[in-house]
């Protein structure tokens, strides 16, 4: 997976780099919403490095729409890198306006999280509780970023105005392998709005995803959840190696063993929303 | 003619006049409307065409024109093809 990391200016990355270390010094102790994505991945490495084992606490929040193979990469740095790490229960869910998945359904999702994450944080002296929002987040849609806000969860990245090819320059420098993972939001980004979120759905999705991992797709892949359709979105530039009909038949396979009974390809690839903008929440 | 019915006939013109023009890019379909989503069910030899980038891209550019936000190919599998009638129109399903 390739990144445009040269775009990125030496002398911008190491003044953001230590008013970052400024800032946890600043707010210290802190405790890390931790999801082992790119983002998270980065704070809690560098607020471990910069406050010591015991002013830096990772929590996890674990559910159905937290995918197992990144829970298994946010334990691996966690432990590459010595940092503290603690898990909780969320149960987003259990709650029906969650559940009916409407176009705020992050803020349901972010509600819960830091309000379980946070009590137990100041509980155990972590009077600041921090979140990987970087830059980029801040021109998207994000309706979790309001439950953040009501909940005091401090965003020191975006706020510093780290984007995330600082974030993934920084990391790589860092040896964070998670510097080229590609973004990766929760399972329930890959439903509709307006289509029910379930348990089922998300392990399909999961499955289906898993699979096509197995085949070897190392890139940006999503399978979108269109009822009995899964619709597989892949980085544009693998699309015309994948639809070679020997492959294009294990792809289909994989996802149907999945129990899908319908697959299609996106022939524009991966996009980030794109499930925003096939229901209007974003511009085409 | 009810509203849902007017909005079916729009999708159905729409889907039409996509899979007329994308049949002239050589590519042999039919095609299946799911919102802003076309989901194409080309041929064998349909899929083969669309490996090269410029007819992906001119497929997408045309999709846009006509309507769509998203274009999806579904997979030639044993199943569809058993189960698709043979007929040279475009199949319209929405």
């Amino acid at each position: 997976m390739a990144f445009d990391l040269d775009t990125v200016s030496e002398a911008d990355l190491t003044a953001k780099t230590s008013a970052l270390a400024a800032w946890l010094r600043a707010h210290a102790p802190v405790a890390i919403g931790y999801s082992g994505g790119v983002d998270s991945a980065y704070l809690a490495v560098v607020a471990r490095q910069t406050l010591g084992a015991d002013g830096a606490l990772a929590i996890i929040g674990r559910s159905a729409s937290y995918p197992a193979e990144q829970w298994a990469t946010a334990r691996d740095v966690a432990r590459r890198f010595d940092v503290t790490v603690l898990e909780l229960d969320t149960a987003e869910l259990d709650d029906p306006r969650y559940a009916a998945n409407p176009s705020n359904r992050c803020y349901y999702c972010k509600t819960e999280l830091w309000g379980r994450l946070v009590p137990v944080a100041r509980a155990r002296g972590f009077a600041t509780v921090i979140d990987g929002t970087n830059a980029d987040d801040l021109s998207d849609y994000r309706p979790g970023a309001q439950a953040a806000r009501e909940h005091h969860v401090a965003s020191p990245l975006a706020e510093l105005g780290f984007t995330k090819l600082h974030i993934r320059h920084a990391s790589r420098a860092l040896g964070i392998p998670t510097w080229q993972q590609p973004s990766s939001p929760c399972l329930s980004s890959r439903v509709p709005y307006g289509t029910e979120v379930t348990r089922g759905r998300l392990h399909q999705i999961e499955l289906a995803e898993a699979a096509l991992r197995d085949l070897g797709i190392a890139g940006d892949l999503r399978v979108r959840f269109h009822d009995d359709l899964a619709r597989v979105e892949l980085a544009q530039a693998e699309l015309s190696t994948w639809l070679e009909p020997e492959r294009l038949a294990a792809l289909t396979e994989a996802v149907m063993q999945a129990g899908f009974a319908r697959v299609a390809l996106d022939l524009r690839g991966f996009r980030s929303g794109s499930l925003n903008v096939l229901h209007g929440v974003s511009p085409a | 003619m009810t509203r849902d019915d007017a909005r079916g006939d729009r999708s159905a013109r729409k889907a039409a006049a996509l899979a007329t023009a994308i049949a002239k890019l050589g590519v042999d379909c039919a095609l299946e409307v799911r919102g802003g989503l076309a989901l194409l069910l080309p041929t064998p030899e349909g899929v083969t065409t669309l490996q090269q980038d410029e007819t992906r891209r001119a497929v997408l550019a045309l999709a846009k024109e006509h309507g769509f936000t998203h274009v999806a190919i579904e997979l030639p599998t044993e199943r569809r093809r058993s189960s698709t009638p043979s007929t040279d129109a475009p199949l319209l399903r929405d």
